[in-house]
């Protein structure tokens, strides 16, 4: 039975869509259309929408960053795109063979596999995987469909533990049951499927020091939550995994991160997408997440004051500032999302204190202290930031 | 003390020889290289006048023969029309007596002195007589020494044979021995003008063999022989009191009127009386003592207003008919006086520009055969300039070619020419130096001149080329030449321009080409993975979309070009 009061599973919104054919078919499509002109000796082209920030607004009704529609049109027949053209090619027939094989390949392979000196000259196809990445991102924005449809994943980072089932290809298993270091979470959570989940809802936590400490104090059994260790800024396959376990199963979504500009910024990614990523907001950004702590006012109601750390950088009315951590608190007040009286009292307290404070310096109290006390204490009372 | 009678004797003894030798740089006989050139240079420019003026193609071969230190025997033949026998002694042995000077005519040589002041350097440098053998064509060959007698400045023929023709040979052989010279192959060499020559006598074949045996063949790259050019009268802007003075003395007209309009160019009846009011307002602002006043009248006068000048005399009529009765008399009692203010009122006077027939260009088609057939360059084009005057009335005309690429080594060269003559020394003064390196080469894709493979050939033409010093080798800076010079390089340089660009703007397409073709065997690959179509086909697809488009774009250019 769960024990909290203010945080409950919700209804699933969203159900399990991932589709290999439709990445199939959208591929093929595509190839279709660049023959089809090239036949009909009309120049073809591939129309991708535009990264950066010119091309990114806050969608206030949804509550995210999302990319707008302006394209940019890569030609076979143009000097400065006939390469790049070649090269989005090149990748979509790799994701081809890819999925349809169902493997899947890190985006360095990736790069490795497409890499070939082209016969009669000196050029490579790819000089650099700085040359593929962009690449594979622009095939995401073109098809909307995701790198890890694609099949083609990053680096892990990230572990969950908690009382839920996944069954991932052949293997079925319940992230509680793994040992203390949980289950990494992949670079591709596309495929995963949820078989069981009994926890009311997921914190996801930013360091991993902190996520082992709550392990460790049986957090997750005793209030029925699933833990997400980001560590650090959250990985796609985390946020993905966060977006699915929200919309599909239901779960709300509590952040737990340091005290300081970066903290919020973790928070930030995770509730509204980011600006690189905005195409894929839809799919990554998780609005209704909510965020424990750390606060500023948990400085003075747990007694923290010494146990804080300086803000670095220059304050604002200080010669020579805002640098450091004052500059990106000042420019997080700006953002739409934080428009809100509490944030901005947060943010305005933290400016006036000058002073950060870490997950772990609740550690200061007891061991115990932030599983016993600090979070069941915040989050049953519903103490929450929006 | 001597006698005056012997005096007398050995000065005239040595009289045209010392002319000669004190001259010698006027003649162009100065320095060891430059002499031999200039032997050649006469020989050769008889043989190519001859040619033309019997309206053959020219075959020009000269032969050095090295026969000991600064010793050489020059040997030029041709198949000119052959000289008579009972002319050869006035060819090679008169100075001073050629049929060229005092006619107004384009021509390559100047005074008459050419062929035989060659003869008079080989006689004084070796002692030896010059070999001539001729033929016009008959049954017969002449074979003569001549030699130049200096006290009767006349040609003597030391020896003389006949030998039988019996294959109908037509030409002459030159044969001289000529000391104090040295071979070099250097711009000043005999190589280096034979060269340049060539390059202007696109219709001659020239051949020379150094003294070590080597042959080389500047052919013809042109087989037509240009029009002998024709005399012109002179006119009336471009004459010298002594001209008229002299010209009136000869002339068969009956009046100095009919002299005027007869033998000028330019001169109607109409002008004679304008004439007359000119030289009647002349006379009578000569009785002006006021200065300024005299001056005013000057200015007004070469404004034309002579009509205006004139009544501001009480009584002008008078002198109008005094002057008008000068024209009625014969010519050779034209008074120097009378001759210098008819020059005089020419001065004010408004002419057309002289008639230009007499000017002979080489002409653009026939520059572009002469620098094609002796450069090879890759580009080639030539401007012959309509013909203008100087100081008033001198007729010249200025053509440029432009010659690039190809076999030409880089760095800049300028053939200059007076007269289609190649003018080998003293380039720095030239005008047309000055002209060429006055163009802003780089408006015209020539970034660095001095390193560019360009090579440019300047021709003034005129009647009376205004040479600076006696060597003849260099070309005034007459501000109306060097304009039309500036002019002629200009246009030339902007048609390389266009071939520049052109070039460029095809590299580049074939640059930019090679970009997409490079990358179709990739595209086809992936493309045949994506839409299971074979690869070879799409790649098929492909190259000919590129090829229909730049096809398509080079059609567009050759449109627009056009």
């Amino acid at each position: 039975m769960p024990k909290s009061k203010a945080v409950k599973r919700e209804k699933p919104r969203e159900r399990f869509s991932y589709d290999p054919n439709k990445v199939l078919s959208k591929l093929e499509e595509y190839g279709r259309r660049v023959l089809e002109d090239i036949k009909q000796g009309r120049n073809p082209y591939f129309d991708i929408p535009m990264r950066g920030l010119g091309n990114v607004y806050f969608d206030e009704r949804r509550r995210v960053i999302r990319m707008g529609d302006k394209l940019s049109r890569r030609y076979f027949l143009n000097v400065a795109h006939a390469r790049k053209f070649m090269q989005t090619l090149l990748i979509m027939a790799y994701v081809k063979r890819l999925v349809s094989e169902n493997k899947h390949a890190s985006l360095r392979e990736a790069y490795y596999a497409n890499k070939h000196t082209i016969p009669g000259t000196k050029e490579n196809t790819f000089e650099d995987q700085r040359e593929s990445d962009p690449i594979i991102e622009d095939l995401e924005r073109m098809m909307g469909v995701l790198r890890e449809e694609m099949h083609l994943t990053a680096d892990r980072r990230g572990y969950i533990y908690g009382d839920i089932v996944i069954r991932d290809g052949e293997d079925e298993f319940n992230t509680s049951k793994l040992g203390m270091g949980g289950w990494a979470v992949p670079g591709t959570v596309e495929h995963l499927q949820f078989v069981e989940v009994n926890v009311d809802y997921a914190l996801v936590v930013e360091t991993a020091a902190m996520a082992d400490r709550l392990i460790e104090e049986k957090f997750p059994r005793k209030e029925n939550a699933l833990i997400i260790a980001t560590q650090g800024q959250a990985s796609r396959g985390v946020r993905r995994l966060i977006h699915r376990l929200h919309y599909e199963e239901g779960l709300p979504i509590i952040v737990f991160t340091d005290g300081d500009p970066y903290g919020w910024y973790i928070y930030s990614t995770i509730k509204q997408g980011s600006i690189n990523l905005a195409y894929l907001s839809d799919k990554l950004a998780t609005p209704e997440a909510k965020f424990v702590g750390m606060t500023m006012d948990d400085i003075e109601r747990y007694g923290l004051k010494n146990v804080t750390e300086k803000l670095k950088g220059i304050p604002p009315n200080k010669k020579g500032g805002p640098t450091g951590d004052y500059k990106r608190i000042l420019e997080e007040m700006e953002y739409p999302w934080f428009q809100n009286k509490e944030w901005q009292r947060q943010l305005k307290m933290a400016l006036k204190m000058g002073v950060r404070i870490e997950q772990q310096a609740l550690a200061n109290k007891s061991l115990e202290f932030v599983a016993k006390k600090y979070l069941p204490e915040k989050i049953n009372n519903g103490e929450l930031l929006p | 003390m001597a006698e005056a009678s012997q005096l007398f004797k050995e000065f005239k003894i040595q009289s045209v020889s010392e002319f000669f030798r004190r001259n010698a740089a006027m003649l162009g006989y100065t320095g060891k290289i430059r002499s031999l050139t200039t032997v050649v240079h006469e020989a050769v420019t008889n043989s190519l006048d001859a040619c033309e003026e019997a309206g053959i193609l020219p075959y020009v071969r000269v032969e050095i023969e090295e026969l000991g230190k600064e010793h050489y025997k020059v040997i030029i033949e041709d198949n000119g029309p052959g000289i008579p026998e009972k002319y050869i002694t006035h060819v090679f042995g008169k100075m001073l007596a050629g049929t060229k000077a005092h006619r107004n005519i384009q021509s390559r040589g100047q005074q008459g002195i050419g062929i035989s002041g060659a003869v008079m350097f080989a006689q004084i440098t070796s002692g030896k007589a010059t070999r001539v053998i001729t033929s016009t064509g008959n049954d017969e060959i002449i074979e003569a020494w001549v030699k130049i007698d200096v006290d009767k400045n006349e040609g003597k023929i030391v020896k003389k044979e006949k030998h039988p023709n019996p294959k109908g040979w037509r030409g002459t052989r030159i044969e001289l021995e000529v000391k104090n010279v040295r071979y070099v192959r250097s711009k000043q060499g005999v190589y280096w003008y034979l060269k340049l020559t060539a390059i202007a006598n696109p219709h001659a074949h020239i051949e020379l063999i150094e003294p070590d045996g080597k042959l080389i063949v500047f052919p013809r790259s042109s087989e037509e022989v240009p029009k002998p050019p024709t005399e012109m009268k002179p006119h009336p802007r471009g004459v010298l009191t002594d001209d008229v003075y002299r010209m009136a003395r000869k002339t068969r007209r009956s009046t100095v009127r009919r002299f005027l309009v007869g033998e000028f160019s330019r001169i109607s009846d109409k002008k004679v009386d304008e004439l007359v009011e000119y030289i009647a307002a002349l006379r009578l602002i000569k009785t002006e003592k006021d200065k300024k006043v005299q001056e005013q009248l000057y200015e007004r006068l070469a404004k034309g207003e002579v009509k205006a000048v004139l009544r501001s005399f009480r009584g002008y009529t008078k002198v109008v008919k005094q002057v008008a009765k000068l024209m009625e008399k014969p010519p050779e009692k034209l008074t120097w006086q009378e001759a210098e203010e008819i020059v005089e009122a020419f001065k004010y006077m408004k002419f057309l520009a002289p008639p230009t027939h007499g000017l002979r260009p080489i002409g653009e088609e026939n520059i572009e055969k002469g620098l094609k057939g002796i450069l090879k360059p890759e580009f080639v084009t030539a401007v012959t300039r309509p013909p203008k005057v100087y100081s008033g009335g001198i007729p010249f005309q200025v053509e440029v070619g432009l010659a690039y690429g190809g076999e030409i080594p880089s760095g800049f060269e300028l053939l200059r020419y007076a007269n289609r003559v190649p003018l080998l020394f003293d380039a720095g003064s030239c005008v047309t130096t000055l002209a060429a390196r006055s163009i802003d080469w780089k408006r015209y894709k020539v970034d660095d001149l001095d390193r560019a493979p360009l090579v440019l050939m300047i021709n003034v033409i005129s009647v009376h080329v205004p040479y600076t010093g006696t060597g003849k080798q260099s070309i005034a800076n007459v501000e109306e030449i060097q304009n039309e010079i500036r002019l002629a390089i200009m246009d030339a340089a902007r048609k390389l321009q266009t071939y520049l660009s052109g070039k460029h703007r095809r590299l580049y397409q074939v640059k930019r080409r090679k970009t997409f073709e490079k990358y179709v065997p990739e595209i086809a690959k992936a493309l045949s993975v994506l839409t299971g179509e074979p690869e070879e086909k799409i790649r098929e697809y492909f190259i000919s979309y590129i090829e229909s488009h730049f096809a398509a774009k080079e059609a567009q250019e050759v449109s627009e070009n056009a």
